[in-house]
């Protein structure tokens, strides 16, 4: 698109760049998050509260040691999600149901502890391993529904996934208020705490470290299975054009469900991280809005799991923060989704400015 | 006579390359001035510029004896101009009665669609035309759409017509019916531009002609003060060989047999009625017709991508009626799919990737599970120097390329033997040259010849008939899905296949 | 038992407006080739400027201001989609994180406070605490609301009811009666073939999803004052994204929404009445998944009858157009 605007002192023109320098695509993104910090100060400003004291608070959530670790701590369910979205937004799959995913893990793993509590089944030691699979095998099979009714009868996955979402969240309450209620609870919808061997402490004791751990090792996972397998090539060339794949033999209905398996399969697991390593338990609304998030992470990380690493303790913190501003400055936990919108729209905006440029040419009107 | 149009002295940039070359042109009232050059000369281009869709870097655009500043197609409809293009601009799921009223200026808030209907009726009847401005645009045959496209700018008052490579779609029929037409609008005083790159229509039914070469024009002339040789060297800027190198064909066993073959198109009507043919090794069968009358859907059902409703379809003895894709490439066959650019390359991936989207799966080039990148990097070197693909890098993406170019990757993938080794058994060409410069075009042609003496087994869809008759040693002929003739090379000529691709419909009416 | 097909089918109009509202508006979207998924996040906008708006003004600013940031925000939507090309898909999420987080935030009780405030200094103290608003008036048509069982049930309503029964004609006239509508699904269809005549695509573009986000907050706002006027997190629940799947129920054709939204309304009224009965005493979680797993299941229909008739999604559907091809 070539806009052109005259005025009496020149014309500004618009104008595809035909390189992308790095340093552009630094800047753009660097101002990108100034300006929505800046449209979050004007928002906050009008409706009453100091923008600078609010910053101030948030900013603790990078600094403080309990804080920071709190960060990190939230940015694993985030990380091992966009994880898994960036591998269904590569093949052109609309993965918006890493929340329900994230709460069908969460069902799993549960269960597996449960069960282990109640019935006696399993020994303690494969009691983390099994809930890993399980909250991968559980999470993969609620995004395998949707990528089943995409390619056979092509059904929009955008709204099936989303809808998965809202149904996942009522079996959790459901099982909650239910069968899976801790019966010394004294009432409240909670279920048992987790044994400390299903819990992920085992780096330093620590469930941060632990969760860096697995994030870490998660995205290498990724990274190596997109660059160097088959499948990886294939999720790739799907994700370029259907009509080539089918030219070149590829089954793209095998590709694409097993791809949204591996997706929904790592949301489960960040699901499991939610109630092994945050919460150490199941409760209604364990996920703040994580698979969201999630969303926004793998998009700005441009899906490179690397980034998606790094982004995804951005966001952590930024949750973070938002606990932290709430609970001294009574704003409410809604402002952190707004937050996280802003700096999304903006740095979305970003990515026209990285593709176009802005040319100021002298003159007057006329040609 | 009174200029129409006048271009003078227009320059067109886009990222890389001069599209057009301080043009000037004109164009008289009354006339027919066919605007000839081969792919990427800028005709296209130029045409998009007085059409308003493009705006000039430099240079002025006169219509009517007026300066004007087009911003939009828009202003140029406004002015009395229109365009054709050579892929249908029309909605098909809309009617053709919505198709030309769309947009047009004084259309009233409320749609009278009864009125409009009778004016449509009545403008086609002066040019010979039978439309039924109520049917769907996607019922309708090539012939009646470019119908539709002329009404559209009729309808709109042009008096200044721009067609851009009319006839490539047309039976010769047709294309008679619309040169009538097009004589019929010259004697009412409007005058039209024809883009072109076919010589011998430049001759049947235009007044001037204008040749262009790379950007710029290279001469004006009268065509009554021209022949077809002059032409084309002007068109091409050496002297232009129009015959190829052969050996003679000793074809051998059947490679290829379909019998019966029936499937359907997108749109869910038959596109192959009762197809019989064979391919035999060391044969290159040509495959002439107007392109949409089921040369691509056979193409499709040979290669898996098409499912066959009827018959059957065998690949050296075996049947592989409705295999996979994959199943049909393991045997051995070999697909250069049309417009290349959509079907058969990932514009965004890498040269390499691009080379063994077919052949990754296999080893020495994977295991069980994973690529190995450093055995796939050492053959496309090979294939690179091989085929002569120009290139800075063989991680370049392929984007990067020009088609001749991309054309040339699609031969390396396809014929190199990445599966398997040696020559493909059977190799089907689906307008592989279409949209390709001479030099390019050469190659693919000399290619397709060095793999007939191997001993492949050639299908090979063109709508270029010189094409066919250079390269085929038989031709059949579709219409409608069905094979309504085999020639061999030596009973070939224009004539005899014009008639085969339109017996069905003489019959018909 | 009359009474009791009255009391159902008045409740199924209730429930099915929201959707009909939304759904009116995001076909024009789509008929353009615009995908909205903002919708959820603008509705949830409009509730809470509504509530806000009513408190301080009355209804009248109230239904004005949810229209108006419902035409703002899908705005946002429009400049990203159209002239920067961005995808629709993350650009409308962002767009509902956005509405779902700034509308928690306005109505948050001390924020609410300031913003009422400021709207009109001279309300009184209950009215800046409540958690409630006063519920649009239904108003009986004359005439038409005595005719048994159909007047009770469809002409006693209130006003954003009775606006949706005529939108709905309405919009399926211009549509495809008038040179708008047909340049509005040209460009839906085919955006180079309509620029090429003239038709201006992006202008086209434009009113269309901002018609889409003015429906959503206005849907926004009946769901709010003119259904259950009791402000809570998460009031929408995903009406939005459902508004999306009729959408497709409905072939993008305005008057065949109207079925779809009372359909909806339907199952919401028996989800409402078995509760009622208790059905659900044990678990009303189950009967809560009622509407998204409809939801699915006419998805999954519809693509069985599309794949039939071959009806199409309007082709250009979610694909930025630009003139250059760049």
């Amino acid at each position: 698109m070539s806009l052109k605007i005259r005025t009496k002192f020149g014309s500004i023109k618009i104008e595809r760049r035909l390189t992308y320098p790095r340093h552009i695509s630094i800047l753009t993104t660097v101002l990108a998050i100034l300006l929505s910090f800046a449209a979050v100060a004007v928002i906050l400003t009008l409706m009453g509260i100091n923008a600078f004291e609010a910053f101030a608070v948030m900013a603790r959530a990078f600094i403080v040691p309990r804080l920071l670790f709190e960060s990190v701590k939230q940015s694993i369910p985030i990380c091992l999600s966009a994880l898994g979205i960036a591998i269904a937004f590569k093949m052109n799959f609309w993965n918006i149901g890493a929340e329900g995913q994230i709460y069908m893990g969460m069902i799993a793993a549960t269960g597996v502890v449960l069960l282990h509590v109640y019935y006696g089944a399993f020994n303690e030691y494969l009691l983390l391993p099994l809930m890993t699979i399980s909250s991968f095998l559980l999470g993969g099979v609620w995004c395998l529904i949707t990528s089943f009714l995409k390619s056979k009868l092509n059904v929009n996955e955008i709204l099936t996934t989303l809808m998965l979402n809202y149904v996942a969240i009522l079996i959790v309450d459901y099982l909650i208020h239910g069968p899976w209620r801790d019966p010394k609870g004294y009432g409240f919808p909670l279920s048992i705490a987790f044994p400390n061997y299903a819990k992920f402490i085992f780096v330093l004791d620590s469930p941060a470290y632990t969760g860096l751990l697995i994030s870490i090792l998660a995205a290498a996972a990724v990274f190596f299975v997109m660059k160097y397998t088959k499948i990886g090539f294939e999720i790739n060339v799907v994700g370029h054009s259907l009509n080539v794949a089918k030219y070149a033999g590829i089954n793209v209905s095998r590709v694409i469900m097993l791809g949204s398996f591996l997706s929904g399969g790592l949301a489960g697991i960040g699901g499991l991280s939610i109630v092994s390593g945050i919460i150490g338990r199941l409760r209604p609304r364990a996920s703040p809005g994580y698979g969201y998030t999630a969303i926004i992470v793998a998009a700005l990380a441009g899906l490179n799991p690397w980034l998606i690493v790094v982004a995804s303790l951005f966001f952590g913190g930024l949750l973070t923060a938002g606990e932290s501003l709430q609970a001294s400055m009574n704003v409410p936990k809604a402002a952190t989704q707004m937050i996280q919108a802003i700096i999304f729209l903006f740095i979305l905006m970003g990515e026209f400015f990285k593709r176009y440029q802005i040319i100021f040419e002298r003159g007057g009107n006329g040609s | 006579m009174e200029d129409l149009v006048v271009l003078r002295g227009i320059v067109k940039r886009f990222p890389g390359v001069v599209a057009n070359d301080h043009v000037d042109f004109t164009l008289k009232r009354g006339e027919v001035h066919a605007l000839l050059g081969e792919n990427g000369a800028g005709k296209t281009t130029l045409m998009n510029v007085l059409y308003g869709l493009y705006k000039p870097n430099e240079g002025e655009i006169y219509v009517k004896n007026k300066r004007v500043h087009l911003k939009s197609p828009k202003d140029a409809i406004e002015l009395g101009i229109g365009m054709v293009y050579q892929n249908f601009r029309l909605i098909e799921s809309h009617t053709v009665l919505e198709n030309i009223i769309l947009g047009a200026k004084d259309l009233e808030f409320k749609i009278d669609f009864e009125r409009h209907e009778e004016k449509i009726k009545r403008l086609a009847e002066v040019y010979g035309w039978k439309i039924d401005p109520r049917m769907k645009v996607w019922q309708l045959s090539a012939g009646e759409k470019q119908q539709v496209e002329l009404l559209k700018i009729l309808y709109r008052g042009a008096d200044i017509l721009i067609l851009d490579e009319p006839t490539s779609v047309l039976t010769p029929q047709e294309t008679r019916r619309l040169f009538k037409a097009l004589r019929r609008m010259a004697s009412e005083g409007k005058g039209i531009i024809f883009i072109t790159h076919k010589l011998n229509e430049v001759m049947e039914v235009s007044d001037r002609v204008t040749v262009m070469r790379r950007g710029k024009v290279i001469i004006t002339k009268n065509t009554a003060e021209t022949s077809p040789v002059e032409l084309a060297n002007y068109m091409v800027g050496r002297p232009v060989i129009l015959k190829i190198e052969k050996a003679e064909s000793k074809p051998g066993a059947e490679i290829a047999k379909l019998i019966d073959l029936e499937a359907l198109s997108d749109k869910g009507v038959l596109a192959l009625r009762k197809v019989n043919l064979t391919i035999r090794k060391g044969e290159i069968v040509g495959i002439a017709g107007v392109s949409g009358n089921g040369q691509v859907e056979l193409a499709e059902v040979m290669i898996g991508l098409r499912k066959a409703t009827k018959g059957k379809v065998m690949i050296d003895g075996v049947d592989v009626t409705n295999k996979n894709v994959k199943e049909i490439i393991e045997l051995g066959v070999a697909y250069i799919p049309p417009e290349s650019t959509r079907w058969g390359i990932v514009k965004d991936l890498r040269i390499a990737d691009n080379l063994f989207l077919k052949a990754y799966r296999y080893p020495p080039y994977s295991n069980k599970l994973l690529l190995n990148w450093k055995k796939i990097f050492e053959e496309t070197e090979k294939l690179v120097k091989e085929f002569e693909i120009m290139t800075s890098s063989i991680f370049a993406k392929a984007r990067s390329l020009s088609g001749g170019n991309l054309q040339r990757l699609i031969l390396a993938r396809e014929l190199s033997g990445l599966i398997g080794g040696g020559a493909p058994k059977l190799i089907i060409a689906a307008y592989p040259t279409k949209g390709l410069d001479v030099g390019a075009t050469e190659f693919v042609h000399k290619t397709l010849l060095r793999y007939r003496e191997l001993g492949s087994g050639i299908l090979f869809i063109s709508e270029d008939l010189d094409e066919i008759l250079m390269l085929s040693d038989r031709i059949a002929v579709m219409l409608e899905g069905r094979i309504t003739g085999v020639l061999s090379r030596e009973e070939a000529n224009v004539e005899k296949i014009g008639l085969l691709m339109s017996k069905a419909v003489a019959q018909a009416r | 038992m009359m009474e009791w097909i009255e009391s159902v089918l008045h409740t199924t109009v209730q429930m099915g407006t929201v959707y009909l509202l939304a759904s009116l508006g995001e076909i024009y979207a789509e008929r353009s080739g615009i995908l909205n998924l903002g919708l959820e996040g603008i509705m949830i906008m409009g509730a809470a400027l509504s509530f806000i708006f009513t408190i301080a003004y009355g209804y009248f600013a109230a239904i004005l201001m949810s229209i108006i940031v419902g035409v703002l925000m899908s705005l946002i939507l429009a400049v990203m989609a159209v002239h920067m090309r961005l995808n629709q898909v993350v650009t409308g999420l962002a767009l509902t994180m956005l509405g779902l987080g700034l509308s928690g935030f306005i109505a948050f009780p001390e924020i609410r406070k300031r913003i009422l405030l400021a709207l009109n200094p001279a309300l009184p103290q209950e009215a800046l605490m409540t958690q409630e608003a006063p519920k649009l008036p239904e108003i009986s048509l004359p005439v038409l609301s005595n005719i048994p069982l159909i007047g009770e049930s469809f002409f006693s309503h209130n006003v954003l009811v009775y606006f949706s029964y005529i939108a709905a004609p309405i919009m399926w006239y211009i549509l495809f009666k008038t040179r708008f509508g047909l340049s509005l699904r040209s460009v839906g269809e085919d955006p180079a073939t309509a620029d090429s005549l003239g038709v201006n695509v992006y202008l086209v573009r434009y009113s269309a999803t901002m018609v889409s986000g003015g429906f959503a907050g206005l849907a926004g706002a009946y769901l709010f004052i003119g259904f259950h006027p009791f402000w809570q997190e998460g009031l929408t629940a995903g009406k939005g994204f459902i508004a999306l799947a009729l959408v497709i129920l409905s072939t993008w054709n305005p008057l065949r929404a109207i079925l779809g939204a009372y359909l909806f309304g339907g199952v919401e009224t028996i989800q409402f009445r078995l509760q009622l009965f208790g059905f659900g005493a044990q678990s009303p979680y189950f009967l809560a998944m009622l509407p998204y797993l409809i939801t699915i299941l006419t998805l999954i229909m519809i693509s069985f009858e599309n794949v039939r008739k071959r009806i199409g999604v309007p082709a250009s559907l979610g694909i930025p157009y630009s003139r250059e091809q760049d």
